[in-house]
C-alpha cells in the first residue's frame, strides 16, 4: 500500500465539508474492510481518507422508536446491530442473517452504512433490508434525502449516491404481522460468499398470504424484487402447489449470472426449488 | 538429569502421546518461524510477474521502478547471469529460471525483482514495472500437450539428480518431461478373453498447498558464507543446489529452517531459495521475499490428471488384468513431477492382485504454474480413479462394493505390479476394519425420496520413495541432557516430537531429557528431504542409529573408568572420566534402504522399503431437488505400522483426510487463458470448520512394520487415498450419478440426476 | 496533515508511543514492537492468523489501519496469562487435546476461543463453529479444536 493522509472529523458535518472540498479519490471509510481489501489489492491508490469513526455517536448504535420501527445509525458495527435487543426482539430475520455474514472480526468492525455503500451484489443484508421495506437516509452539504434501500442500488457496485452524499442512518419500519427469512446458499465450502440469496418478507392472515416482497440477490448485478412472484402470493392461500409455482414464477422472472460458483442455468433451478423453501422457512418464523 | 541408560528408570517413550516438545512456544505465538526474522539492514523483495502464459520477452522497462525513492535496486534476468551465468535450477531438470530468461512459460513468472528497505515502496516500484512480450501458442491441457505444436521448453535438461532421466537430455521439440512404462504378462490377451472388459476415464482438477505460512525466505551474505534461512522442507537439498549454481563448496552455504507453518509438499527442493540467495550476493545485503497468498498460486502446485483405465473382468468380478495411460499436467517447470510419474506408476492399478497389468505414464510440461508434490505423490489422484472404476464395475456386475474388492485384494506375500512382494502391508486389515466400522454388512438407512442417503468406500496404497538417504547425529552432554541433530523439518507433523520419542526409546532415558536441534547445514547433516512420509522411517532409523551408537560409546566409556552403565548415573560417567562436568559423546547414524531399480519393464523386486495404505468410507446425504449434498460422516483406517505418539498419529489421519475433502469437494484452480482467476482464499475454498462432517472417525490398524524403527513407519499422506472415490461412490449410491471429474459439486450432481431422468440441463 | 503520524495505545497492558504510516497495518505495528505471533497469512481477513483484541474486541490486524490503534487498548497472543505456566486455560486446553499442528494458526484460534468462552462460557456445538468459522487451519486440527474448546470451557468453568 502507498502513504495516504487521513482525516478523523469529529462530526458529521465536518466529514461532509472535507469530501466536499476534497478531489475524486478522496473517501469515506467506517470499518474499512472492504476499502483495505481493494487498496491491498492496489485497485484502488487513495492519496487522501477520511475516517467517520469519530463522528457523534448517535450514528453508531440503533435506536427503537414508539411506532416500533428503528433508527439505525449507518456506523453502527454488524456486530453491535446483533447485540442490539430490540433487533434481537423485533428482527430476528436480521440477527439470524448476521450470524452467516463474513466472520466475527469483520462484523465487529465493518458498519452497516458501509455495507450498504460497498454494493456488493453478495452482500448479505441489501436482499433482507429491502424484503423488510426499510429506508435509507442520506446526508449531504445540500441537505438530506430518504429513499428505500431497494432505490439505492444502481448496478454492480453502483449506487444512487452523490459523491458527496452519504448515508446517515437505515430506518426499518415496525414489522408487526410480518414474517420474513433470508436463504442464504453457498455450494462450495459452508462459509463463502452466496451463490445465490433469497430474502422473503409475508403479512398473513392465516392461511392467506396479503402482502409478500420477495427479493434475490448474489446470483444478480444488485438485489432484485421479483413482481410476478409478488403478484402471484398476493392474496393466495397458501398450499404446496402454490409455492412451487412460487418457484416457477421465480425461476422465470429472473435472469441469473452463472460464475465460479455455478452456471446461470443451475443458480435457476435452485431459485426454482429453494423460492418455496425460503417462503415456508418466514411462515415457519 | 541424573538418569541412566536402559529402560528401568523411564518406562517407554515411544508409543505414548505425549505433547508436542514445542507446544508451549506455539500456543503463546512464539514458535520460531522464517516469517519472524528480520536482520539490520534487510531489504524486501517483492516480484514482477508474468502476464501472459507464453511469450518472447521483447524488453523490460524498470526505468521508473528504479527511480522511485527509496528502491535499492531492480534485478533481471541479466543481472542474474552476471553471477550466475546459467541460472536454471530444480530437482529433476534444471529448466526453471532464477529470473525469466528470454522466454516466460506461464502467467506469474518471475520476471524481475525490486528490492528496497521498506516493502510498501518495493510493491509499489514493482507495479511500475513493464514487459513488453511477444506471444506464442500455449498448452494448457495435459492430453494436448502429447502432441502440441506449442513446445513450452525447446530442449529437456535433466538434472542428472536422478540416473534414470540421463536418456532424455538433449530431447528436443517435446512436452513429455517423462514417460514411465510397466509391463507384467500380456494385457491385450486377457482382454481378448475376459468376459467383461471395462474403460473410464477420469479427471483431477489443478489445486494446491496454501500452506497458511506463504514461501518466505531471507538470505544474509556475511563474510564467510551465505546463510540462508527458509520455510523449506529440504535444507540439505537447497544447500547443494545453491551451491551448485554458485559454484561454491557445500560449506560455504548454510541452510537454516526453524518451524514451517504447513509444507504439505510445497516448500520442496528450491522455490525462492536461488532468487533471494543470488539478490542478497549482488545487493551485498540481506534479503527477505515473503510471498502473499496469491503469490502462493504461482509457486506450486498438485497436477492436474486425465487417468484411462481399462479392465478385462471374468463374470464373478475377478480383475484379470488392467492398463492405466495417466497424463500429469506438470506446468511449466518439471519441479518434482518426474518423480511423481514414476513412483505413483508402480501402485497404479491399485492394491489388487492383476496378473496381466500394462501402465504408460507421462510427465508433461504445459504453459500452467509448475506442479510438484503434495501429499501423495500422484496416489489421490491414482487412487480416484481405480477406486472410482472399481465400483463402477461391481455396479455393472452386481457385486457389492466390499465382495469386489475382497476377491481381488492384494495379499502379503503377493506380488503387486512392479513384481515387487507385499510385505507388512496390512490391505486387509484396512479394508477388513473399515467394513466393520462402517457396519458394511448391516442394513443401511437410505433415507427419503428428498434427501437421499448412500455410502461408499475406497482403500489405496503407495510405495515410498526410495532410495534415499538420512544422516543423524545424537549429542549426550555431561549432565545426561541429550541433543538430535537432524535435518528433518517440523512443518507440523510433529516430527521433533517422534524423534525424540525414538531416541528417548533406544537410549533408554526420559523423552523430557532430548532436544531436537533445528536444521541447520552446518550442524545437522544430510537428510534427503522432509517428504513423502519418509522421516519415521528414514530418519526415525538414522536418529535410532545415532542414539544406539552414543549408547555404544557410553558403555564403553563407562566401562573404561570402571563403572557400570546400567546402573551408574550418566553424569556421573563423565565425572569420573573428566574430573567435572565436562565432555561429550557423540553417536552418529546413517541410513538408506536397499532398492532396485525397475527395469525397462519397470519390474523390480524391491520397489519399497515400506508401503503405506489407507482407506476412508463416506456416508453422504443428497437433495434430489437440487443436487446439493453433505459429507455426513468420514471412516478412515491406515496402516502406520507401530504409531510413535498415537495422538499425533491421529491428527495427521484426520487432517491429511479433512485436506483431501477440501480437493474432493470445494478447491480448484480457475483458469483464463492461463491466467488463475481465483487466487486468494475468498474464491479459492480451503475447507473450514463448519466442513468438517459431523461424524469424523480415524483409526490407525493393529500392525508392525517389521524394518521400522521400533516397528513403525510413515503417516502423513495415508489418510488422503480413499477420500474422493469414497464419496463419490456414496453419491452414486445415493442417486445413481456417478461423477468421474473432481471436484465432486452440488451442480455436477443435478446435472447427472436431469440427465438421468432424461431432462439434461442446458449450459 | 500527514501520511504518518506518532500514536500512543496500551499494548498487552503496557504504554506504547510509536510513529506510524496511515498505509501500514496493525500486524505490520505489532512486529516493529517484537511481536510475530498475529501473522499475515490469507490477507482478507478470512484465515484468523492476524487475529488482534482491539479494546475488547478481536479484529483482523491485516485489515486494521495501524494509525486508527491510537488511544486503544489492544492485546495479542503474547500477553502473559494468570494461569499455570503464564497459560491460560485455553492455552492448556489446546496444548492438552493436540489442537495444533504446525502452529501458525493457531493464536488465532485460541483468541478467538476466548472471545467465545466470555460471550458463551458454556458453548453448543453450534456456538463453537460459528465463532471459528473465520478462522483457517490448513493442517485440519478442526476436531481437535473443538475438543479443546469444550475442554477450557471446563477449566474456565471449574
Amino acid at each position: 500500500m502507498r502513504p495516504f493522509e487521513l482525516e478523523q472529523p469529529r462530526s458529521l458535518k465536518s466529514a461532509l465539508k472535507l469530501l466536499d472540498a476534497g478531489d475524486e479519490s478522496v473517501r469515506v471509510f467506517g470499518g474499512a474492510t472492504a476499502l483495505m481489501l481493494m487498496m491491498k489489492a492496489g485497485v484502488f491508490q487513495p492519496t487522501r481518507l477520511i475516517s467517520l469513526r469519530g463522528i457523534e455517536s448517535r450514528y453508531s448504535k440503533a435506536t427503537a422508536a414508539k411506532d416500533g420501527s428503528l433508527r439505525i445509525g449507518a456506523l453502527t458495527t454488524l456486530s453491535a446491530l446483533g447485540r442490539t435487543a430490540a433487533v434481537r426482539r423485533r428482527l430476528p430475520v436480521i440477527a439470524a442473517t448476521l450470524r452467516t455474514l463474513s466472520n466475527v472480526r469483520v462484523r465487529n468492525v465493518a458498519t452497516l452504512g458501509g455495507h450498504l455503500a460497498h454494493a456488493d451484489p453478495h452482500m448479505d443484508l441489501p436482499p433482507v433490508l429491502i424484503a423488510l421495506d426499510a429506508q435509507l437516509v442520506t446526508a449531504a452539504t445540500a441537505g438530506s434525502r430518504t429513499l428505500p434501500v431497494s432505490g439505492l442500488f444502481t448496478g454492480y457496485y453502483e449506487t444512487a449516491l452523490a459523491r458527496n452524499e452519504l448515508i446517515a442512518e437505515v430506518l426499518v419500519p415496525d414489522q408487526t404481522g410480518r414474517r420474513a427469512a433470508y436463504v442464504k446458499l453457498t455450494t462450495r465450502a459452508a462459509d463463502d460468499w452466496p451463490t445465490l440469496g433469497i430474502a422473503v418478507s409475508l403479512r398473513t392472515d392465516g392461511r392467506v398470504i396479503e402482502d409478500a416482497r420477495f427479493v434475490v440477490s448474489a446470483a444478480t448485478e444488485k438485489p432484485l424484487r421479483l413482481a410476478s412472484v409478488e403478484a402471484l402470493l398476493r392474496g393466495a392461500v397458501v398450499n404446496d402447489a402454490l409455492l412451487a409455482r412460487a418457484g416457477e414464477a421465480a425461476a422465470a422472472e429472473a435472469e441469473l449470472i452463472g460464475d465460479a460458483r455455478g452456471s446461470a442455468a443451475y443458480k435457476t433451478e435452485l431459485l426454482r426449488v429453494h423460492a418455496g423453501r425460503a417462503l415456508r422457512q418466514a411462515l415457519a418464523a | 538429569m541424573a538418569t541412566t541408560l536402559g529402560k528401568s528408570n523411564s518406562g517407554s517413550a515411544f508409543g505414548r502421546s505425549i505433547p508436542r516438545v514445542e507446544a508451549r512456544a506455539k500456543v503463546t505465538g512464539k514458535a520460531e518461524y522464517v516469517h519472524n526474522l528480520r536482520l539490520p539492514g534487510m531489504l524486501h523483495g517483492k516480484v514482477f510477474r508474468s502476464t501472459v502464459a507464453h511469450a518472447r520477452i521483447k524488453g523490460i522497462d524498470v526505468s521508473a521502478a528504479r527511480e522511485l525513492p527509496g528502491v535499492h535496486a531492480v534485478y533481471t534476468a541479466a543481472d542474474i547471469m552476471k553471477l550466475v551465468p546459467d541460472p536454471h535450477y530444480g530437482p529433476a531438470f534444471h529448466d526453471q529460471p532464477v529470473l525469466a530468461v528470454d522466454k516466460v512459460r506461464h502467467v506469474g513468472e518471475p520476471v524481475a525483482l525490486v528490492l528496497a528497505a521498506d516493502p510498501h515502496v518495493a510493491e509499489a516500484a514493482a507495479q511500475m514495472i513493464a514487459a513488453d512480450y511477444e506471444e506464442l501458442p500455449a498448452v494448457f491441457d495435459e492430453v494436448e500437450a502429447m502432441t502440441s505444436k506449442a513446445v513450452v521448453h525447446e530442449v529437456l535438461k535433466p538434472a542428472g539428480t536422478f540416473p534414470d532421466l540421463k536418456h532424455l537430455k538433449g530431447k528436443r521439440d517435446t512436452n513429455i518431461a517423462l514417460d514411465f512404462h510397466l509391463r507384467r504378462g500380456d494385457v491385450q490377451k486377457a482382454f481378448a478373453t475376459a468376459d467383461h472388459v471395462f474403460e473410464h476415464t477420469f479427471r483431477t482438477q489443478q489445486v494446491l498447498h496454501v500452506p497458511l505460512e506463504p514461501f518466505v525466505t531471507v538470505a544474509d551474505p556475511t563474510p564467510n558464507q551465505l546463510v540462508i534461512h527458509t520455510a523449506s522442507q529440504s535444507p540439505s537439498f537447497v544447500r547443494i543446489e545453491i551451491a551448485r549454481l554458485l559454484g561454491w563448496p557445500e560449506n560455504r552455504v548454510r541452510v537454516k529452517v526453524p518451524y514451517l507453518g504447513g509444507g504439505f509438499g510445497a516448500k520442496l527442493y528450491i522455490k525462492l531459495e536461488a532468487l533471494v540467495a543470488i539478490a542478497a550476493l549482488l545487493a551485498g545485503r540481506p534479503v527477505k521475499i515473503s510471498l502473499t497468498m496469491e503469490e502462493q498460486f504461482y509457486q506450486i502446485t498438485k497436477h492436474a490428471a486425465t487417468l484411462r483405465i481399462k479392465s478385462g473382468v471374468s463374470k464373478d468380478g475377478k480383475i484379470l488384468a488392467r492398463e492405466c495411460e495417466v497424463w500429469w499436467n506438470g506446468g511449466a517447470y518439471a519441479d518434482i513431477g518426474p518423480r511423481v510419474t514414476q513412483k505413483s506408476g508402480f501402485t497404479a492399478p491399485g492394491p489388487y492382485d492383476i496378473e496381466h497389468v500394462a501402465i504408460d505414464s507421462y510427465a508433461l510440461y504445459t504453459n500452467l504454474p509448475a506442479a510438484g508434490a503434495l501429499r501423495g505423490f500422484g496416489i489421490p489422484q491414482l487412487v480416484w480413479a481405480y477406486e472410482s472404476h472399481t465400483d463402477m464395475i461391481a455396479k455393472a456386475l452386481d457385486i457389492d462394493p466390499l465382495a469386489i474388492r475382497r476377491k481381488n485384494i492384494l495379499k502379503e506375500g503377493r506380488p503387486q505390479a512392479t513384481g515387487t512382494l507385499m510385505r507388512d502391508a496390512g490391505i486387509e486389515q484396512v479394508l477388513e476394519r473399515l467394513a466393520q466400522r462402517m457396519q458394511w454388512e448391516k442394513a443401511f438407512d437410505r433415507g427419503s425420496d428428498r434427501l437421499r442417503r448412500g455410502r461408499g468406500i475406497a482403500i489405496g496404497f503407495k510405495a515410498s520413495i526410495s532410495p534415499t538417504t538420512s544422516v543423524a547425529i545424537v549429542n549426550v552432554s555431561a549432565d545426561g541432557s541429550v541433543m538430535v541433530n537432524c535435518s528433518t523439518v517440523d512443518m507440523g507433523q510433529g516430527s521433533d516430537t517422534a524423534m525424540a520419542q525414538v531416541v528417548a526409546e533406544a537410549l533408554g532415558v526420559p523423552v523430557e531429557s532430548v532436544t531436537l536441534v533445528h536444521p541447520d547445514t552446518d550442524v545437522t547433516p544430510y537428510d534427503m528431504a522432509t517428504l513423502g512420509s519418509r522421516s519415521t522411517f528414514h530418519m526415525g532409523h538414522a536418529v535410532r542409529l545415532a542414539a544406539e551408537d552414543a549408547r555404544d560409546k557410553l558403555m564403553k566409556l563407562a566401562q573404561e573408568v570402571g563403572l557400570s552403565a546400567e546402573t551408574t548415573p550418566i553424569p556421573d560417567i563423565f565425572r569420573k572420566k573428566y574430573g567435572m562436568q565436562a565432555g561429550n559423546i557423540v553417536g552418529v547414524g546413517s541410513f538408506i534402504p536397499s532398492y532396485a531399480p525397475p527395469d525397462a519393464q519397470g519390474q523390480t523386486d524391491n520397489a519399497t522399503p515400506f508401503w503405506m495404505i489407507g482407506a476412508t468410507g463416506a456416508e453422504v446425504e443428497v437433495d434430489t431437488e437440487t443436487g446439493e449434498f453433505k459429507v455426513t460422516r468420514l471412516v478412515n483406517l491406515v496402516d502406520v505400522g507401530r504409531p510413535v505418539n498415537p495422538a499425533i498419529v491421529e491428527t495427521q489421519i484426520s487432517g491429511a483426510t479433512l485436506m483431501q475433502l477440501g480437493f474432493t469437494l470445494s478447491e480448484r484452480m480457475d483458469f483464463d487463458a492461463g491466467q488463475v482467476t481465483n487466487a486468494s482464499l475468498a474464491d479459492y475454498k480451503i475447507p473450514g470448520i463448519r466442513d468438517v462432517p459431523a461424524v469424523m472417525e480415524n483409526e490407525a490398524v493393529d500392525m508392525v512394520q517389521q524394518t521400522g524403527p521400533f516397528g513403525a513407519k510413515g503417516v502423513g499422506e495415508s489418510g488422503t487415498f480413499g477420500v474422493s472415490p469414497a464419496i463419490a461412490s456414496a453419491i452414486d449410491d445415493a442417486v445413481g450419478v456417478r461423477l468421474t471429474s473432481l471436484p465432486l459439486t452440488a451442480e455436477a450432481v443435478y446435472r447427472g440426476l436431469r440427465a438421468n431422468a432424461g431432462r439434461p440441463l442446458e449450459d | 496533515m500527514t501520511t504518518h503520524r506518532t500514536i500512543a495505545f496500551t499494548l498487552n497492558g503496557n504504554p506504547v508511543t510509536v510513529h506510524a504510516g496511515n498505509h501500514q497495518n496493525l500486524v505490520e505495528l505489532l512486529q516493529g514492537q517484537g511481536l510475530f505471533g498475529a501473522r499475515e497469512s490469507c490477507a482478507q481477513g478470512l484465515c484468523g492468523c492476524c487475529t488482534v483484541i482491539v479494546d475488547g474486541q478481536a479484529v483482523s490486524g491485516c485489515l486494521t489501519m495501524a494509525t486508527l490503534v491510537d488511544g486503544a487498548d489492544v492485546r495479542t497472543i503474547e500477553e502473559p496469562q494468570a494461569g499455570e505456566g503464564g497459560l491460560d486455560a485455553v492455552q492448556q486446553a489446546f496444548i492438552e487435546t493436540g489442537a495444533f499442528q504446525c502452529g501458525f494458526c493457531t493464536p488465532g484460534f485460541i483468541l478467538m476461543t476466548r472471545q467465545l468462552l466470555d460471550a458463551h462460557p458454556d458453548p453448543t456445538d453450534d456456538e463453537i463453529r460459528h465463532y471459528l468459522a473465520g478462522n483457517l487451519c490448513r493442517c485440519a486440527a478442526y476436531p481437535e479444536i473443538i475438543k479443546a474448546v469444550r475442554l477450557a470451557a471446563k477449566k474456565r468453568g471449574g
